[in-house]
Protein backbone atom coordinates (compact mmCIF):
# COMPACT_ATOMS: atom_id res chain seq x y z
CA UNK A 1 0.00 0.00 0.00
CA UNK A 2 1.24 3.74 -0.65
CA UNK A 3 2.92 5.65 1.95
CA UNK A 4 1.27 8.65 2.60
CA UNK A 5 4.83 10.87 2.95
CA UNK A 6 2.52 13.99 2.80
CA UNK A 7 1.82 13.64 6.47
CA UNK A 8 5.64 14.17 7.37
CA UNK A 9 6.33 16.75 4.32
CA UNK A 10 6.11 20.77 4.21
CA UNK A 11 4.09 20.31 1.10
CA UNK A 12 4.25 24.22 0.14
CA UNK A 13 8.21 23.38 0.21
CA UNK A 14 7.78 20.48 -2.52
CA UNK A 15 8.76 19.42 -5.47
CA UNK A 16 12.28 19.95 -3.80
CA UNK A 17 15.40 21.59 -5.15
CA UNK A 18 17.82 18.43 -5.91
CA UNK A 19 17.76 17.55 -9.74
CA UNK A 20 15.67 14.92 -11.36
CA UNK A 21 16.78 11.37 -10.52
CA UNK A 22 18.99 12.61 -7.12
CA UNK A 23 19.05 9.85 -4.90
CA UNK A 24 18.70 12.11 -1.83
CA UNK A 25 14.97 12.48 -2.16
CA UNK A 26 14.81 8.28 -2.07
CA UNK A 27 17.17 8.88 1.34
CA UNK A 28 14.69 10.72 2.50
CA UNK A 29 11.51 8.60 1.53
CA UNK A 30 13.43 5.83 3.89
CA UNK A 31 14.06 7.54 6.24
CA UNK A 32 10.12 8.57 6.75
CA UNK A 33 9.13 5.52 6.07
CA UNK A 34 11.73 4.10 9.41
CA UNK A 35 9.45 7.28 11.60
CA UNK A 36 7.12 5.44 10.70
CA UNK A 37 8.60 1.99 11.83
CA UNK A 38 9.09 2.81 14.76
CA UNK A 39 6.06 4.86 15.61
CA UNK A 40 8.00 8.34 16.42
CA UNK A 41 5.71 11.27 16.73
CA UNK A 42 7.21 13.93 14.45
CA UNK A 43 6.73 16.67 17.43
CA UNK A 44 9.30 14.30 19.12
CA UNK A 45 11.78 14.27 16.49
CA UNK A 46 14.59 17.06 15.87
CA UNK A 47 16.06 16.61 12.37
CA UNK A 48 19.43 18.27 12.40
CA UNK A 49 21.48 18.86 8.91
CA UNK A 50 24.58 20.83 7.88
CA UNK A 51 25.32 22.72 4.54
CA UNK A 52 25.15 20.96 1.17
CA UNK A 53 22.46 19.59 -0.86
CA UNK A 54 21.69 16.56 1.47
CA UNK A 55 21.73 18.99 4.15
CA UNK A 56 18.69 20.65 2.70
CA UNK A 57 16.52 17.45 3.83
CA UNK A 58 15.17 18.79 6.71
CA UNK A 59 13.77 22.49 4.81
CA UNK A 60 11.35 19.82 3.66
CA UNK A 61 9.78 17.86 6.91
CA UNK A 62 7.32 19.23 8.88
CA UNK A 63 9.02 18.30 12.53
CA UNK A 64 11.38 20.22 14.51
CA UNK A 65 14.11 21.08 12.10
CA UNK A 66 17.82 22.72 12.16
CA UNK A 67 20.00 23.46 9.01
CA UNK A 68 23.12 24.80 10.92
CA UNK A 69 26.72 25.15 9.51
CA UNK A 70 29.29 23.15 6.88
CA UNK A 71 30.21 20.19 9.40
CA UNK A 72 28.90 21.02 12.78
CA UNK A 73 25.50 19.68 12.32
CA UNK A 74 26.48 16.67 14.74
CA UNK A 75 28.06 19.49 17.25
CA UNK A 76 24.38 21.12 17.05
CA UNK A 77 22.56 17.77 17.56
CA UNK A 78 25.11 16.86 20.61
CA UNK A 79 24.01 20.00 21.94
CA UNK A 80 20.02 19.58 21.20
CA UNK A 81 20.65 15.85 22.34
CA UNK A 82 22.00 17.15 25.53
CA UNK A 83 19.08 19.50 26.39
CA UNK A 84 16.63 17.56 25.17
CA UNK A 85 17.29 14.14 25.62
CA UNK A 86 14.14 12.60 25.38
CA UNK A 87 14.02 13.83 22.02
CA UNK A 88 14.98 11.69 18.80
CA UNK A 89 17.87 13.02 16.99
CA UNK A 90 18.01 12.33 13.18
CA UNK A 91 20.97 14.03 11.30
CA UNK A 92 21.80 14.02 7.96
CA UNK A 93 25.04 14.72 5.95
CA UNK A 94 26.38 14.69 2.53
CA UNK A 95 30.10 12.95 2.69
CA UNK A 96 31.98 16.19 2.70
CA UNK A 97 29.97 17.33 5.35
CA UNK A 98 30.06 14.14 7.34
CA UNK A 99 34.12 13.38 6.61
CA UNK A 100 35.88 16.24 5.25
CA UNK A 101 34.92 19.38 7.17
CA UNK A 102 32.73 17.56 9.94
CA UNK A 103 35.58 14.68 10.33
CA UNK A 104 36.90 15.41 13.70
CA UNK A 105 32.84 15.91 15.14
CA UNK A 106 32.11 12.48 13.10
CA UNK A 107 34.66 10.56 14.62
CA UNK A 108 33.91 11.80 18.32
CA UNK A 109 30.50 11.53 18.08
CA UNK A 110 30.73 7.99 17.30
CA UNK A 111 33.43 7.80 19.92
CA UNK A 112 30.78 8.88 22.53
CA UNK A 113 28.27 6.51 22.06
CA UNK A 114 26.10 9.50 21.64
CA UNK A 115 22.28 8.57 20.93
CA UNK A 116 21.47 9.73 17.39
CA UNK A 117 21.21 8.53 14.21
CA UNK A 118 23.53 9.95 11.92
CA UNK A 119 22.60 8.77 7.47
CA UNK A 120 25.55 10.14 5.67
CA UNK A 121 24.70 10.34 1.56
CA UNK A 122 27.71 9.57 0.13
CA UNK A 123 27.58 10.72 -3.05
CA UNK A 124 31.21 11.15 -3.68
CA UNK A 125 31.67 14.65 -4.30
CA UNK A 126 30.39 17.81 -2.82
CA UNK A 127 27.64 17.83 -4.90
CA UNK A 128 26.21 21.54 -3.64
CA UNK A 129 29.56 23.51 -4.47
CA UNK A 130 29.95 22.46 -8.24
CA UNK A 131 31.95 18.53 -7.95
CA UNK A 132 35.07 18.96 -5.87
CA UNK A 133 36.35 15.82 -4.83
CA UNK A 134 35.23 14.64 -1.39
CA UNK A 135 37.26 11.91 0.86
CA UNK A 136 34.94 9.75 -0.76
CA UNK A 137 35.76 10.15 -4.21
CA UNK A 138 37.41 6.87 -5.44
CA UNK A 139 41.04 6.66 -7.17
CA UNK A 140 41.41 7.29 -10.58
CA UNK A 141 37.91 9.31 -11.16
CA UNK A 142 37.44 12.78 -12.43
CA UNK A 143 35.95 15.84 -10.45
CA UNK A 144 36.32 19.30 -10.92
CA UNK A 145 39.49 19.55 -8.62
CA UNK A 146 41.14 16.43 -10.10
CA UNK A 147 40.56 17.34 -13.58
CA UNK A 148 43.91 14.51 -13.71
CA UNK A 149 42.09 11.46 -12.21
CA UNK A 150 41.77 11.49 -8.19
CA UNK A 151 44.93 10.19 -5.82
CA UNK A 152 43.99 10.52 -2.49
CA UNK A 153 42.82 7.60 -1.12
CA UNK A 154 39.18 7.39 0.56
CA UNK A 155 37.71 7.09 3.65
CA UNK A 156 35.42 3.60 4.09
CA UNK A 157 32.80 5.77 6.33
CA UNK A 158 31.76 2.25 7.55
CA UNK A 159 34.93 1.01 8.89
CA UNK A 160 35.94 4.65 10.35
CA UNK A 161 32.55 5.14 12.14
CA UNK A 162 33.21 1.09 13.66
CA UNK A 163 36.34 1.84 14.48
CA UNK A 164 35.91 5.12 16.26
CA UNK A 165 32.89 3.16 18.51
CA UNK A 166 29.29 4.04 16.34
CA UNK A 167 27.18 0.59 17.69
CA UNK A 168 25.34 0.29 14.55
CA UNK A 169 26.47 0.95 11.55
CA UNK A 170 25.28 -0.57 7.76
CA UNK A 171 25.48 0.96 4.39
CA UNK A 172 22.86 0.29 1.46
CA UNK A 173 22.66 1.96 -1.82
CA UNK A 174 19.96 4.31 -3.11
CA UNK A 175 18.95 1.20 -5.87
CA UNK A 176 17.46 -0.81 -2.66
CA UNK A 177 15.43 1.71 -0.86
CA UNK A 178 13.60 -0.86 1.03
CA UNK A 179 17.08 -1.97 2.51
CA UNK A 180 17.54 1.42 3.31
CA UNK A 181 14.04 1.55 5.41
CA UNK A 182 15.54 -1.52 7.41
CA UNK A 183 18.52 -0.43 8.69
CA UNK A 184 17.59 3.34 9.00
CA UNK A 185 15.12 1.94 11.35
CA UNK A 186 17.10 -0.68 13.50
CA UNK A 187 19.59 2.46 13.21
CA UNK A 188 16.30 4.55 14.95
CA UNK A 189 15.99 1.35 17.88
CA UNK A 190 19.24 1.27 18.48
CA UNK A 191 20.73 3.09 21.89
CA UNK A 192 23.77 4.92 20.98
CA UNK A 193 25.27 6.36 17.90
CA UNK A 194 24.01 4.87 14.39
CA UNK A 195 25.74 5.29 11.27
CA UNK A 196 23.69 4.70 8.01
CA UNK A 197 25.97 5.49 5.01
CA UNK A 198 23.61 5.77 1.97
CA UNK A 199 25.73 5.29 -1.58
CA UNK A 200 24.18 7.68 -3.99
CA UNK A 201 24.28 8.87 -7.55
CA UNK A 202 25.22 13.09 -7.91
CA UNK A 203 25.02 12.51 -11.75
CA UNK A 204 25.09 15.93 -12.04
CA UNK A 205 28.11 16.83 -10.50
CA UNK A 206 30.19 13.18 -10.05
CA UNK A 207 28.34 12.04 -12.96
CA UNK A 208 29.11 14.32 -15.43
CA UNK A 209 33.09 13.91 -15.07
CA UNK A 210 33.11 10.49 -15.58
CA UNK A 211 30.90 9.41 -18.69
CA UNK A 212 27.48 8.90 -16.76
CA UNK A 213 25.56 12.13 -16.30
CA UNK A 214 22.39 11.11 -16.41
CA UNK A 215 20.82 9.60 -12.96
CA UNK A 216 19.96 5.94 -14.70
CA UNK A 217 23.75 5.33 -15.83
CA UNK A 218 24.88 7.04 -12.41
CA UNK A 219 22.66 4.18 -10.51
CA UNK A 220 23.59 1.06 -12.31
CA UNK A 221 27.24 2.46 -12.13
CA UNK A 222 27.04 2.11 -7.66
CA UNK A 223 24.78 -1.24 -8.55
CA UNK A 224 28.05 -2.01 -10.86
CA UNK A 225 30.75 -1.60 -7.63
CA UNK A 226 28.13 -2.88 -4.28
CA UNK A 227 29.00 -6.30 -3.28
CA UNK A 228 27.28 -7.55 -0.12
CA UNK A 229 29.42 -8.45 2.74
CA UNK A 230 28.68 -11.75 2.51
CA UNK A 231 30.31 -12.09 -0.30
CA UNK A 232 32.95 -9.91 0.18
CA UNK A 233 34.13 -12.41 3.11
CA UNK A 234 34.31 -14.76 0.41
CA UNK A 235 36.63 -12.69 -1.94
CA UNK A 236 40.10 -11.75 -2.33
CA UNK A 237 41.30 -8.09 -1.22
CA UNK A 238 42.39 -7.07 -4.86
CA UNK A 239 38.99 -8.36 -6.19
CA UNK A 240 37.51 -6.01 -4.14
CA UNK A 241 39.24 -2.89 -4.67
CA UNK A 242 36.77 0.05 -6.17
CA UNK A 243 34.16 -1.80 -4.63
CA UNK A 244 31.12 -0.96 -2.27
CA UNK A 245 30.59 -3.54 0.32
CA UNK A 246 26.86 -3.17 1.88
CA UNK A 247 24.85 -4.55 4.90
CA UNK A 248 25.55 -3.87 8.81
CA UNK A 249 29.00 -3.63 9.90
CA UNK A 250 28.26 -3.93 13.67
CA UNK A 251 25.88 -7.15 14.06
CA UNK A 252 29.07 -9.94 14.10
CA UNK A 253 32.74 -9.10 15.06
CA UNK A 254 34.09 -8.94 12.09
CA UNK A 255 37.36 -10.42 11.08
CA UNK A 256 40.24 -8.19 12.02
CA UNK A 257 42.50 -9.81 9.41
CA UNK A 258 39.73 -9.33 6.70
CA UNK A 259 38.85 -5.74 7.30
CA UNK A 260 42.80 -4.58 7.32
CA UNK A 261 43.42 -6.64 3.91
CA UNK A 262 40.34 -4.44 2.47
CA UNK A 263 41.23 -1.28 3.91
CA UNK A 264 45.35 -1.68 3.55
CA UNK A 265 47.15 1.57 1.74
CA UNK A 266 46.53 1.87 -1.79
CA UNK A 267 49.70 3.82 -2.69
CA UNK A 268 52.51 5.82 -0.99
CA UNK A 269 50.90 9.55 -1.61
CA UNK A 270 54.09 11.37 -2.95
CA UNK A 271 54.90 8.63 -5.36
CA UNK A 272 51.22 8.69 -6.54
CA UNK A 273 52.13 12.90 -6.93
CA UNK A 274 54.99 12.40 -8.66
CA UNK A 275 53.47 9.80 -11.07
CA UNK A 276 50.64 12.59 -11.55
CA UNK A 277 53.18 15.18 -12.43
CA UNK A 278 54.49 13.11 -15.05
CA UNK A 279 51.29 12.60 -16.55
CA UNK A 280 50.53 15.94 -16.54
CA UNK A 281 54.22 17.30 -18.71
CA UNK A 282 53.83 14.49 -21.22
CA UNK A 283 50.72 16.24 -22.73
CA UNK B 1 -5.88 -5.56 -0.91
CA UNK B 2 -6.37 -1.95 0.57
CA UNK B 3 -9.85 -0.68 1.50
CA UNK B 4 -8.98 3.39 1.28
CA UNK B 5 -7.18 4.52 -1.03
CA UNK B 6 -6.08 7.71 -0.96
CA UNK B 7 -4.76 9.29 -4.56
CA UNK B 8 -5.92 13.38 -4.20
CA UNK B 9 -7.52 14.93 -7.13
CA UNK B 10 -4.83 16.48 -8.56
CA UNK B 11 -3.26 13.03 -10.07
CA UNK B 12 -3.72 11.23 -12.75
CA UNK B 13 -4.98 7.93 -11.89
CA UNK B 14 -5.14 4.47 -13.50
CA UNK B 15 -6.90 1.30 -12.09
CA UNK B 16 -7.02 -1.74 -12.97
CA UNK B 17 -8.13 -5.84 -12.38
CA UNK B 18 -4.51 -7.30 -12.32
CA UNK B 19 -2.31 -10.64 -11.15
CA UNK B 20 -0.22 -10.59 -7.79
CA UNK B 21 1.62 -13.81 -8.10
CA UNK B 22 -1.36 -16.36 -8.55
CA UNK B 23 -3.88 -14.14 -6.53
CA UNK B 24 -6.78 -11.88 -8.25
CA UNK B 25 -6.41 -8.03 -7.46
CA UNK B 26 -6.43 -4.36 -7.96
CA UNK B 27 -4.67 -1.73 -8.17
CA UNK B 28 -4.92 1.68 -8.26
CA UNK B 29 -1.83 4.21 -9.54
CA UNK B 30 -1.70 7.58 -8.68
CA UNK B 31 0.70 9.97 -10.34
CA UNK B 32 1.40 13.63 -9.54
CA UNK B 33 2.62 15.64 -12.77
CA UNK B 34 3.54 18.82 -11.18
CA UNK B 35 5.95 17.20 -8.96
CA UNK B 36 7.10 14.61 -11.57
CA UNK B 37 11.39 15.88 -13.23
CA UNK B 38 10.74 13.18 -15.81
CA UNK B 39 13.89 11.30 -14.31
CA UNK B 40 13.17 7.83 -15.61
CA UNK B 41 13.62 6.01 -12.67
CA UNK B 42 10.47 4.32 -12.63
CA UNK B 43 10.73 3.59 -16.17
CA UNK B 44 14.01 1.93 -15.74
CA UNK B 45 13.08 0.33 -12.85
CA UNK B 46 9.89 -1.29 -13.52
CA UNK B 47 9.57 -5.21 -14.00
CA UNK B 48 6.98 -5.13 -16.66
CA UNK B 49 8.27 -1.65 -18.32
CA UNK B 50 4.72 -0.27 -18.12
CA UNK B 51 6.03 3.55 -17.61
CA UNK B 52 6.75 5.27 -20.25
CA UNK B 53 8.64 8.79 -20.60
CA UNK B 54 6.73 11.20 -23.03
CA UNK B 55 7.70 14.83 -24.71
CA UNK B 56 6.39 17.45 -22.07
CA UNK B 57 7.45 20.72 -23.55
CA UNK B 58 6.42 22.88 -20.16
CA UNK B 59 9.05 20.70 -18.32
CA UNK B 60 12.25 22.00 -17.65
CA UNK B 61 14.24 18.84 -18.67
CA UNK B 62 11.41 18.32 -21.42
CA UNK B 63 9.83 14.93 -20.63
CA UNK B 64 7.59 13.13 -18.10
CA UNK B 65 5.96 9.83 -17.67
CA UNK B 66 2.93 7.81 -18.52
CA UNK B 67 1.19 4.22 -17.55
CA UNK B 68 0.82 2.26 -20.51
CA UNK B 69 -0.91 -0.68 -19.01
CA UNK B 70 -1.93 -0.67 -15.47
CA UNK B 71 -3.63 -4.21 -15.99
CA UNK B 72 -0.22 -5.13 -16.14
CA UNK B 73 0.97 -4.31 -12.68
CA UNK B 74 2.33 -6.67 -10.27
CA UNK B 75 2.36 -4.06 -7.59
CA UNK B 76 6.01 -4.54 -6.34
CA UNK B 77 6.03 -1.02 -5.75
CA UNK B 78 9.85 -0.65 -6.74
CA UNK B 79 8.83 2.46 -8.72
CA UNK B 80 6.79 4.02 -5.70
CA UNK B 81 9.62 3.47 -3.39
CA UNK B 82 12.64 4.89 -5.67
CA UNK B 83 10.26 8.09 -7.18
CA UNK B 84 12.95 10.92 -6.03
CA UNK B 85 10.18 13.45 -5.95
CA UNK B 86 6.99 11.68 -3.88
CA UNK B 87 4.96 11.21 -6.98
CA UNK B 88 3.63 7.66 -6.94
CA UNK B 89 0.93 6.21 -5.18
CA UNK B 90 0.45 2.16 -6.06
CA UNK B 91 -2.89 1.01 -4.00
C1 LIG C 1 32.56 26.70 6.53
C2 LIG C 1 32.17 26.42 5.13
N1 LIG C 1 33.08 25.99 4.25
C3 LIG C 1 32.73 25.71 2.99
C4 LIG C 1 31.43 25.87 2.58
C5 LIG C 1 31.06 25.59 1.14
N2 LIG C 1 30.35 24.34 1.01
C6 LIG C 1 29.01 24.28 0.99
S1 LIG C 1 28.40 22.74 0.77
C7 LIG C 1 29.98 22.10 0.63
C8 LIG C 1 30.24 20.65 0.36
C9 LIG C 1 29.03 19.82 0.17
O1 LIG C 1 29.37 18.50 -0.08
P1 LIG C 1 28.67 17.31 0.69
O2 LIG C 1 28.74 17.53 2.15
O3 LIG C 1 29.21 16.02 0.17
O4 LIG C 1 27.12 17.48 0.31
P2 LIG C 1 26.36 17.24 -1.07
O5 LIG C 1 26.12 18.59 -1.65
O6 LIG C 1 27.24 16.39 -1.96
O7 LIG C 1 25.12 16.54 -0.66
C10 LIG C 1 30.94 23.12 0.78
C11 LIG C 1 32.40 22.89 0.70
C12 LIG C 1 30.48 26.33 3.52
N3 LIG C 1 29.20 26.47 3.21
N4 LIG C 1 30.88 26.59 4.78
S1 LIG D 1 23.98 18.49 -7.55
FE1 LIG D 1 24.12 16.27 -7.20
S2 LIG D 1 23.65 15.98 -5.01
FE2 LIG D 1 22.97 18.05 -5.60
S3 LIG D 1 20.80 17.81 -6.13
FE3 LIG D 1 21.97 17.63 -8.04
S4 LIG D 1 22.34 15.39 -8.27
FE4 LIG D 1 21.73 15.76 -6.14
S1 LIG E 1 4.36 -1.33 -8.83
FE1 LIG E 1 5.96 -2.50 -9.92
S2 LIG E 1 4.91 -3.37 -11.70
FE2 LIG E 1 3.55 -1.76 -10.89
S3 LIG E 1 4.08 0.05 -12.08
FE3 LIG E 1 5.35 0.12 -10.23
S4 LIG E 1 7.26 -0.88 -10.79
FE4 LIG E 1 5.76 -1.42 -12.39
S1 LIG F 1 10.58 8.33 -10.80
FE1 LIG F 1 9.13 9.96 -10.20
S2 LIG F 1 10.07 11.90 -10.87
FE2 LIG F 1 11.14 10.22 -11.92
S3 LIG F 1 10.05 10.02 -13.89
FE3 LIG F 1 9.11 8.55 -12.49
S4 LIG F 1 7.39 9.66 -11.56
FE4 LIG F 1 8.70 11.21 -12.52
MG1 LIG G 1 28.47 14.79 -1.33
Amino acid sequence: MAFEYEKYLRMDKIPHLWCPGCGIGIVLKAMLRSVENVGWDKNDISFVSGIGCTSRAPGYIDCNTLHTTHGRALSFATGVKLAKPDKNLVVFSGDGDATAIGGNHFIHACRRNIDMTLVVVNNNVYGMTGGQHSPTTPIGYKTNTTIYGNIDPTFDICLLAKAAGASYVARATVNKGRVLEKYITKGFQNKGFSVIVATANCHTQFGRKNKMSDPISSRKWIESREIPLEKARTMKAAELKDKVITGEFTTDEAETTFWENYNSPVHEYTEAYAKIIEKVQEK
Amino acid sequence: MSDKINIPEHYERWDADVKVGKNDDKVAIGYWRDGCKGCGICVDLCPKKIWELIEAKDKWNGQVVRMTDASKCIKCMLCEIHCPDFCLKIY
